[in-house]
């Protein structure tokens, strides 16, 4: 007997079969607060056991972003790559720092400290720009 | 605060963001694009704004969900550091509440048309009330140049301050030198706020 979900496992994440908060387990608000959409994400460990703890819950979108961030990879960029808006994407990261399966590096936050950004930066910057 | 580039053996480099704003079709994904190192890549984000309904019979405040989409695109600076530009959404009213997109922004680029000043006024006000760093890039499609930098700078009741750029966003090297203005600007400020930066 053909079970319903034959032929929808692949990765395409172009056409969302689903209500992207069905991904989600239904849940709309992350449970980190920390994310941002320049937060940098990056994989510990390539995807190689299915059977550990923290994989047996894991949405193929899951997949996809360990896969995507093998190299460091804003929110902004996964969300993009999957299709997905922002806020269930950071959920969903959300879930890969609970297992340690990703690392979150937050972005230096100017606005927030009523701050300028140092000079280091703004003449890395700088010097980066000029040489596009 | 601590803004050094180098870190504790952290593997990812650090990301910081440049807004593009200004009002629809004055060229912000044009100018991401030119100097982006991809092609523009778009999300979406759903936000959640308060709405009074008039036919409210209830008299309170409903919420209503607005599905809103941006442009981005990325200039890796080195291996240590990311650069983002995020051309808002067309639409201010709604990305003005996006705090996750303005929240950590170094500083700003509001586009203008000098056919349609108007629709970037709002970008210019916000940035104002908000305290963001901006400069202005005066967009000039196809070469028209109507008006004088001075005439522009009069019409958006600009701040001296402010540096106007005029620029054509389509142009790699052009796109580059607005970025760069925002960035002499920054040092300009920070140099004036804090005399003996901490590097």
């Amino acid at each position: 007997m053909r079970h319903w979900t034959e032929g929808f496992d692949d990765d395409d994440a172009d056409e969302p079969l689903v209500r992207p908060y069905t991904i989600t387990g239904g849940r709309t608000a992350p449970e980190r607060d920390d994310l941002t959409l320049i937060t940098l994400v990056t994989a510990i460990s390539p995807v190689s056991s299915e059977t550990g703890h923290g994989l047996r819950r894991m949405q193929p979108e899951h997949r996809t972003i360990l896969a995507l961030c093998k190299r460091p990879l804003a929110v902004a960029e996964v969300a993009s790559a999957l299709n997905l808006p922002v806020s269930v994407t950071k959920i969903l990261i959300g879930d890969l720092i609970e297992s340690d399966q990703v690392r979150a590096r937050p972005p230096l936050a100017f606005a927030q400290a009523g701050g300028f950004p140092g000079m280091t930066i703004l003449e890395a910057v700088r010097d980066g720009l000029r040489n596009l | 605060m601590d803004y050094a580039i180098s870190d504790h053996g952290d593997a990812a480099p650090l990301a910081v963001k440049i807004l593009i704003a200004g009002g629809f079709g004055v060229g912000k994904t044009t100018l991401v694009g030119a100097v982006s190192e991809v092609a523009p890549l778009r999300t979406e984000e759903y936000l959640t704004h308060a709405s009074v309904g008039v036919d409210d019979l209830k008299g309170v405040s409903g919420k209503s969900t607005t599905t809103v989409a941006l442009d981005f695109g990325r200039i890796t600076i080195s291996s240590e550091l990311v650069l983002y530009l995020f051309g808002t959404p067309g639409q201010e009213r709604f990305w003005f509440m996006w705090n996750d997109l303005v929240n950590g922004a170094m500083g700003a680029v509001v586009l203008v048309d000098t056919r349609r000043l108007d629709v970037s006024f709002a970008s210019i006000d916000f940035f104002e009330s908000r305290g963001i760093p901006f400069v202005v890039g005066v967009n000039c499609f196809h070469g028209v140049r109507d008006r004088t930098p001075e005439e522009i700078r009069r019409a958006l009741d600009l701040d001296p301050q402010v540096p106007l750029v005029l620029c054509d966003a389509r142009d790699r090297a052009a796109g580059r030198d607005v970025l760069l203005a925002l960035i002499d600007h920054l040092m300009a400020a920070q140099s004036r706020t804090a005399p003996h930066p901490v590097a």
